[in-house]
């Protein structure tokens, strides 16, 4: 073979190129599995919680939601990656006219940019499996961000990432990360307790019994908007980092507006498999650990998550749904008189979104070195064996306190994970 | 356009998307719950009670025109839900809904 000369070369450097496509697109989607089991208690703990569901017909429910919503995106949101780092540069317009003149293109090579994306996804990654161990509902987005981010710093200096944009829209790392996620869970908490305060005043003296049936199905119907919701956002990103690593390559094209049949199914069946296979430990957390919650504030929670999710997309001002859910949940605790809210499980959930950026940015950074130093097909490579192992890893020390469907609402009696770890790891390194 | 520029202007653009979300949330996101309670108390009132249990009250009987009102609040919530999906939906192929009273439009996003 290698005697046929240049042309068997260029076919064993294509080839080495393409394998690490490939295992850009298996770890995104590895991604956007973690990225369903992590979120599947932000719809679905509080139904679980009160009894409105059973909890593997709930997350069952939430994977038929999520499958379907992933399959309802049609546009491609190649944006995902640019909030954060500068994979394109804008497109200029003449501005007497308005028509471009020179449309969007890459700002780096497919190999580099594909070294980043790989590093980036393993942060998230990492970061998601260490916040699931430690029963912590953290946001997929802000880990895919993070490791992203990390990656790029790493790869083109602090210039590399998109931090506050351009100024003519909500746009970069502040505006797209940091100032959503410090408002969102405020909202959410302000609307949930809002709701509750209102449903608990309009029920008085009906019987707990009746009350507590009509709102499961209150809360059956909201929290299935929000998988919904959850399936088109969130199974989008991956689809939109899969696309772009392809146009990067060469092997879809630019211009498309449009996103490859099979990236669209393996990514919603990527994420429904994950949401079905749910994250016992955090939905446990959600829906036992921070308030105990009645059927009505499931749905005061729920309907305030979904409210939020649907006009906060409608107005452009991106958020993680995660933050979301959990400030609808704290603020059902708010909004009932002698409800008694966790603070302490609370603070430790802000802690971990405090660490998420930077966690899953030292991961990013790091992966993209190793890719750098050993150059890039046996960096993705290896990068990809060290994810399996980190994976395996955590994936073993979550048996020693296996939390699932039998045991999901026992009684809250801390921090499910805190026993099964080291202490500096169960509190994020906070003493 | 220098960062620090961008980085107020980006602080601006927050507070009005911030205020328009809570705004839009608090009406949906309140508002839905609350009609669905006010529906969960007119089926009470519309259905014979036999008293909360251990408190000894009295049974009285159930008012139709309670059910009814029922009904039609229980509806006003399947319609808002309906709607929400239908927003996904759209939103899922780049588009977005534009309301021309109560009844959803199909517009191209801004």
């Amino acid at each position: 073979m290698w005697s046929w000369g240049r042309g068997a070369v260029t076919l064993v450097v294509v080839s080495a190129e393409t394998l690490v496509l490939v295992l850009v697109v298996v770890t995104a989607l590895g991604f956007d599995f973690t990225n369903g089991f992590h979120d599947t208690g932000n719809a679905m703990a509080t139904s679980i919680a009160t009894g409105a569901l059973k909890p593997r017909v709930a997350v069952a429910l939430s994977a038929v939601m999520n499958l379907i919503g992933a399959f309802l995106s049609v546009a491609v949101a190649l944006t995902v990656t640019n909030a954060v780092v500068k994979t394109f540069s804008a497109a200029v317009k003449d501005p007497a006219t308005g028509q471009v003149t020179a449309p969007a293109h890459l700002t780096m090579g497919g190999d580099a940019l594909l070294m980043i994306v790989l590093g980036g996804l393993i942060g998230g990654i990492v970061w998601n499996l260490l916040t699931w161990l430690l029963g912590l509902p953290s946001s997929s987005s802000h880990a895919l961000f993070g490791g992203l981010i990390g990656a790029a710093i790493t790869a083109n200096g602090w210039d590399g990432v998109n931090w506050v944009g351009d100024g003519t829209k909500l746009d970069g790392v502040v505006g797209k990360v940091l100032l959503p996620a410090v408002a969102s869970p405020v909202v959410a908490a302000l609307v949930a307790g809002l709701a509750t305060w209102v449903i608990f005043k309009l029920i008085a003296g009906i019987s707990h019994r009746s009350s507590e049936q009509s709102f499961r199905w209150g809360q059956i119907g909201t929290a299935s908007l929000v998988s919904l919701a959850h399936g088109t956002n969130d199974a989008q990103k991956t689809m939109g980092v899969i696309t772009l690593a392809l146009i990067a390559t060469g092997h879809w094209s630019a211009g498309a507006a449009t996103i490859p049949f099979w990236v669209k199914l393996t990514c919603a069946l990527a994420i429904a498999a994950g949401t079905y296979l749910g994250g016992w430990r955090i939905i446990r957390t959600l829906g036992k650990g921070l308030v105990e919650i009645e059927s009505p504030q499931g749905m005061a929670a729920e309907a305030s998550s979904a409210a939020v999710i649907l006009a906060s997309s409608h107005l452009g001002f991106a958020l993680s749904t995660t933050h979301v859910a959990t400030g609808s949940i704290l603020g059902t605790g708010l909004g009932r008189p002698g409800a008694e809210v966790r603070w302490g499980v609370a603070g430790r959930m802000v802690v971990g979104w405090l660490l998420t950026l930077p966690a899953a940015g030292l991961v990013g950074g790091l992966m993209w070195s190793i890719g750098h130093l050993l150059g890039n097909t046996a960096g993705a490579i290896v990068e990809f064996l060290i994810l399996i192992g980190l994976a395996g890893y955590m994936f073993q020390r979550s048996r020693g306190h296996a939390v699932g469907a039998h045991n999901v609402n026992d009684e809250w009696s801390g921090m499910p994970a805190a026993a099964a770890v080291t202490p500096e790891l169960a509190t994020g390194g906070v003493a | 356009m220098s960062g620090w520029s961008a980085f107020v202007k980006d602080l601006h653009y927050a507070g009005t998307a911030i205020w328009q979300v809570l705004l839009a949330s608090v009406v949906l996101g309140a508002g839905l719950p609350m009609v669905f309670a006010l529906g969960v108390r007119s089926l009470a009132w519309g259905s014979a009670s036999e008293g909360d249990e251990g408190q000894g009250a009295a049974a009285r009987p159930g008012n139709p025109a309670g059910k009814v009102l029922a009904v039609l609040l229980f509806a006003v919530v399947l319609y808002v839900l309906a709607l929400g999906i239908y927003y996904i939906v759209v939103g899922g192929h780049g588009k977005e809904l534009a309301f021309h009273g109560i009844w959803p439009e199909q517009v191209a996003k801004k």
